[in-house]
């Protein structure tokens, strides 16, 4: 019964012309999406939530039921996160909230959409933020070039479309009796927005260093993220079919809107500790020595008191590790350090002022590692 | 719980951190969701709600930590494990005032009044949920200043049934049974420790919500003090005052742009606009636009009487960088002195107090500081430079040499000056402001921050305005 209601309401069934449609949204998880939901919807557990109007949302709600779910789900995926983090996604997910991620480069931000996708088993659509980007590149755009074409092309259908009309009246009330086609969605290219709003079913849509766009994308935003639509002039107001799961990271180059923020639960994502760290290796380069990883951790720990241009995070540890584990490294040797430093650290004074004291650091991770 | 919580937004809005109805909204079915079990898990579901920055954040959190400690009575003093742990330790016997009944000295109390029976068995929890209610009651969590403690103090405890004890003490003193008169000096002493214990749950509540309520007033009173009367340990104050506007304005102000008319054609636009022409460009827009940041030349006079308050605008406009495109700093007494360099070097409230030491000495000399500024940087003077000069235009009876801001009015954009002064003393004794006046586009008296704010408001819009 209630697998019917919810069929019986979805607006559109995805169909695979519909998937062409949408380049840019890149998965072979698209395939199934139909079957995967259906599927998805029989496991409903007894104490689901409460209704929320929107029969497809009901799908959603079935992945988490606390918050240590959360945690374990996504290091199954291979994405270790503290409670903090943990909590935020339960949240978000639950109350349908944007969530505004902030923290330095390379913690994960990015990262956490992305597995939140894999996770829920949705499509991952991805807006990348710039100066200058306006609606007509993150919204929609209508296609002139194929609208002017087409008015070329039907000129000729005019005469046969106004045959026998009487005056311009008449002409004008001929026309109008047809619906306006030129902008309808046929000449419409959907751009990241207009796909997250429209996928299916649901998505994690990701608005990846909304700091550095202009104050009135961040504007205009803000529709999208209280009520999930947006407007176009020439169609009207266009609703999400399934609430996406919003993304926005951030690294604060400016100050954003208190506006935006308010939209949205706040997290921020700082360096992890060396023991999360350590876990988070393990997972991500599983093939590295305990006592190297331990060392590592212990390094680049270290590394974060300086006071450096640009402190490595997860991402440099990750690839330093990658690294060490392509030399067949066993142990952290302050040459082999010196030599393979500049994949953690990208600026040369950072190199210079980390050199100085590169044998004491080393010597002190061994110490730690062996200790822990 | 849901009254809890209210308190808590409340709390959190005295802390400083603005909460909109949508937001406590928000927090409370986030709450619904997470549920009181894990204080973590609480905690960071109200901070992620409520807090929009990295620093708000921490501001949720300790107040959560405070607000959310487990408030038994003498938990300041003994472990707050309850009345146990405070019977059987021996290192709390002095401090735990309630009498204690294990000696057998200790008498028994046989009347109906419920704050005598909680007092004398010393049931701290009950005492303790009576005080919160009582505390509800009285709304203490309107509390705002220190002067306002013993007012509550005192509401609470009648609301606990303080009276009522007074009454049941005294009637139990009265007479001549032994017994009675031991419940009645226990019963006294326990009510002294009460009234402590209550003493000390409104202070820790006034440092709850009281806190930000000093301080608002106290920057409201220092907003509007004139600037030579700020004392040396208000300047902290002063300048984190000064950014928090300086980031209002900026905010304000750094996203204006003009459109301009050349550069990247914005093809989709443009088409979109040419339709209605049968898809000729004939109204064509363009992709790029520039933000246009007022360039500022500024002239201080750091003599003796002014200094005060030059330090606050050279603070002010260095706090404004992001949206001014460049500030030529220079300071004089008699001669002209450029200070960018000290700026570049130096942090803000540094660079200042560096300045002041080094040229901070001397009587002014008006005429000697525009012959300088024509010499070293007249040509520097353009169609786009905003003049901003300050001090009292007091020349100690010196020329005041005003053909040259003359030349400098022709030149600039706008020629800004700010009189400390009340416009009622300019042109009294050695002033020669009449000289100058006509040669500035505007002339205003600033001595107080608000003032430094409005003018500084006024700047930004002409030059942002299109």
């Amino acid at each position: 019964m209630r697998r019917k209601f919810a069929t019986d309401f979805r607006p559109e069934q995805p169909t695979s012309a519909q998937h062409q449609r949408n380049p840019g949204v890149s998965d072979a998880r698209r395939g199934e999406p139909v079957l995967g939901y259906n599927l998805r919807l029989r496991r409903d557990p007894p104490g689901a939530a409460p209704e929320t109007g929107w029969p497809m949302k009901e799908l959603r709600e079935t992945h988490f039921s606390s918050i240590a779910e959360v945690a374990s789900a996504f290091e199954r995926q291979g994405y270790i996160c503290d409670e903090r983090i943990a909590t935020c996604v339960y949240l978000a997910h639950n109350l349908e909230k944007p969530v505004l991620v902030e923290g330095p480069a390379g913690v994960g931000k990015t990262e956490l959409a992305k597995t939140c996708a894999t996770l829920l088993d949705v499509p991952l659509v991805r807006l990348q933020c710039y100066e200058g980007l306006d609606e007509s590149k993150a919204l929609y755009e209508w296609k002139y070039a194929k609208q002017l074409l087409y008015t070329q092309l039907l000129k000729d259908k005019l005469g046969e479309l106004l045959d026998g009309a009487q005056g311009l009246r008449a002409s004008m009330d001929k026309i109008h009796a047809h619906e306006d086609l030129f902008y309808s969605e046929h000449f419409l290219e959907p751009r990241p927005l207009y796909r997250a709003l429209h996928e299916p079913g649901g998505c994690v849509l990701l608005i990846d260093e909304i700091d550095k766009s202009d104050q009135e994308f961040e504007a205009f935003l803000l529709e999208v993220l209280s009520d999930f639509q947006v407007s176009i002039p020439e169609l009207g107001t266009i609703a999400a079919r399934v609430k996406p799961m919003v993304f926005l990271t951030s690294n604060n180059s400016r100050e954003l809107g208190d506006a935006l923020k308010r939209r949205c639960l706040h997290l921020h994502i700082p360096y992890p500790d060396a023991a999360l760290e350590r876990r988070i290796l393990a997972t991500r380069v599983p093939e590295l020595d305990a006592r190297l990883r331990r060392q590592i951790a212990a390094f680049v720990e270290q590394l974060r008191v300086l006071d450096l241009k640009k402190v490595p995070s997860i991402s440099e540890t990750i690839d330093w590790a990658r690294t060490l584990l392509l030399l067949h490294a066993t142990e952290l040797e302050p040459a082999m350090v010196r030599n393979t430093l500049n994949t953690l650290l990208k600026f040369e004074t950072d190199i210079e002022a980390a050199g100085e004291q590169l044998r004491g650091f080393v010597d002190k991770a061994r110490q730690a590692a062996a200790g822990g | 719980m849901q009254r809890t919580l209210e308190d808590f937004y409340h709390a959190v809005r005295a802390a400083g951190v603005p909460v909109p109805p949508s937001g406590s909204i928000a927090a409370s079915r986030a709450v619904a969701l997470v549920g009181y079990r894990e204080r973590d898990l609480l905690k960071y579901a109200l901070s992620m709600n409520l807090a929009n920055s990295r620093h708000e954040q921490e501001l949720v959190e300790t107040c959560f930590d405070d607000f959310f400690r487990f408030e038994t009575f003498g938990s300041t003093e003994a472990a707050s494990g309850g009345e146990d742990a405070a019977n059987d330790g021996p290192e709390a016997a002095p401090e735990v005032r309630p009498p204690r009944p294990d000696g057998d000295t200790t008498p028994d109390y046989q009347g109906d009044l419920p704050l005598a029976q909680m007092l004398m068995q010393r049931d701290r929890s009950a005492l303790a949920r009576a005080m919160q209610e009582a505390a509800r009651d009285a709304g203490l969590t309107d509390i705002w200043f220190f002067t306002q403690k013993s007012l509550y103090t005192q509401q609470i405890l009648q609301r606990m049934g303080m009276r009522e004890l007074q009454e049941e003490i005294r009637g139990l003193a009265q007479g001549d049974c032994p017994t009675r008169i031991a419940t009645a000096g226990a019963l006294r002493e326990a009510k002294d420790w009460l009234y402590e214990e209550v003493r000390d749950f409104v202070e820790r509540q006034l440092g709850i919500y009281g806190k930000t309520a000093v301080q608002d007033l106290r920057e409201r009173h220092l907003q509007k003090t004139r600037l030579s009367n700020i004392e040396q340990r208000d300047f902290h104050t002063m300048h984190q005052l000064v950014r928090k506007m300086a980031r209002r304005l900026s905010t304000l102000y750094s996203r204006k742009r003009k459109r301009t008319d050349r550069g990247q054609l914005d093809f989709a636009r443009t088409l979109r606009s040419n339709v209605a022409y049968g898809g000729v460009l004939f109204d064509t827009h363009w992709k790029q636009r520039h933000i246009d940041r007022p360039r500022v030349l500024v002239l201080c006079d750091v003599s003796g009487s002014v200094q005060a308050y030059s330090r606050f605008l050279l603070l002010f406009l260095h706090s404004l960088n992001d949206v001014l495109a460049r500030i030529d700093s220079y300071v004089f007494t008699s001669g002209l002195a450029p200070v960018n360099a000290i700026f570049d070097r130096y942090p803000v409230a540094e660079a200042i107090d560096l300045i002041m030491a080094e040229h901070g000495f001397g009587g002014s000399d008006y005429g000697g500081m525009l012959l300088d500024l024509e010499r070293e940087c007249l040509a520097a003077i353009d169609h786009r430079t905003t003049v901003l000069i300050l001090g009292d235009a007091r020349n100690n009876q010196l020329d005041p040499r005003s053909h040259i801001l003359q030349q400098v009015h022709q030149r600039a954009k706008r020629v800004l000056w700010l009189n400390p002064e009340p416009e009622s003393f300019w042109n009294t004794g050695d002033s020669v402001m009449r000289n100058y006046r006509p040669y500035c586009h505007l002339a205003r008296t600033c001595n107080t921050l608000e003032h430094l704010e409005r003018l500084l408001d006024d700047l930004l819009k002409a030059a942002t305005a299109s």
